[in-house]
């Protein structure tokens, strides 16, 4: 649910719906503070759209963020962006 | 009656200025937006001439909204109504239902985040910047009532005294809503400070 929503809110405010894909990782290794294994959602875009995403001053990632953890009732789901061209 | 606005107006203005061109600033002028709106709705003669194009652009945004979340309430499994209305120069977007807290959060942060995106939406559609208000159960009309008792009892506390009364910090909307009820007792008001210590303070009627 929580990664179609992300998708969902995310394509609604891009140029490019169709280059938006989010899927879920489990990361390891992370700061114990979180409680060691949280979920994280990367968010990948078209590069045009990066900027659009994180918004000015990262506000349109953190409003991202704010409505994710309140459907997810958790406080360490992580949001990663990248565009699409990284990792491949 | 102008003098309890203009300030507010004044501050308002310069915060999209000084961002111009930039979709994302949309959200630096969340705070600044209600009070010009509803400055505006005060005199809505002047916007008459082009006001059926208006209207129907922000009913067209009041569209491209509701689809937008109305697709959030069904992946998320949530049940609510949406209603839609243009208030003054402005789209007004409301889901109605119970259940409906998660979306509003902890003083209202969610519901912010989603108008937020919700503008922006609108905006990745229409190319054009987006003040929409949206309101989520019913927070901001309650969030109004109480702003509005609040402000009576300091204008009926002004009025026994005849002295100035300083309310505490408040966001531009909600000192907007203490201006307004302010007036509508023939009292006068300024906002003092700034941000994010702004405060409204009564005035006995000159």
């Amino acid at each position: 649910m929580l990664t179609e929503t992300l998708e969902h809110l995310v394509r609604g405010i891009v140029d490019h719906p169709d280059d938006v894909t989010v899927r879920p990782r489990v990361q390891r290794n992370r700061n114990p503070r979180f409680g060691g294994r949280g979920e994280t959602l990367e968010v990948r875009v078209n590069p045009d759209d990066l900027g659009r995403v994180i918004g000015r001053a990262g506000r349109t990632a953190t409003a991202l963020r704010t409505v994710l953890q309140a459907l997810s009732g958790k406080d360490n789901l992580r949001i990663d962006f990248v565009d699409v061209d990284r990792h491949r | 009656m102008n003098e309890t606005t203009e300030p507010e107006a004044l501050s308002a203005e310069t915060v999209p200025a000084a961002a111009e061109g930039n979709a994302e600033t949309a959200a630096a002028g969340v705070d600044a937006h209600p009070e010009t709106a509803a400055a505006g709705a005060e005199t809505p003669g002047e916007a008459a001439p082009a006001g059926s194009d208006r209207v129907k652009r922000l009913e067209a945004e009041g569209d491209i909204a509701a689809d937008y979340l109305e697709e959030l309430l069904d992946i998320a499994d949530l049940d609510g109504d949406l209603d839609m209305d243009v208030e003054g120069d402005r789209a007004a977007v409301s889901i109605v239902g119970d259940g409906l807290d998660v979306l509003v959060g902890a003083d209202g942060e969610v519901l912010e985040a989603l108008q937020e995106l919700t503008r922006l939406a609108v905006f990745t559609q229409t190319g054009q910047r987006s003040r929409l208000m949206l309101d989520i159960g019913g927070y901001r009309q309650d969030l109004r009532k109480n702003l509005v008792a609040l402000a009576r009892e300091a204008g009926e506390e002004v009025q026994e005294t005849g002295e100035a009364v300083k309310l505490s910090p408040m966001t531009p909307f909600e000192r907007k809503v203490v201006h307004d009820a302010v007036a509508e007792m023939g009292l006068t008001s300024e906002s003092d400070g700034l941000e994010p210590t702004r405060c409204v303070v009564v005035h006995p009627a000159r």
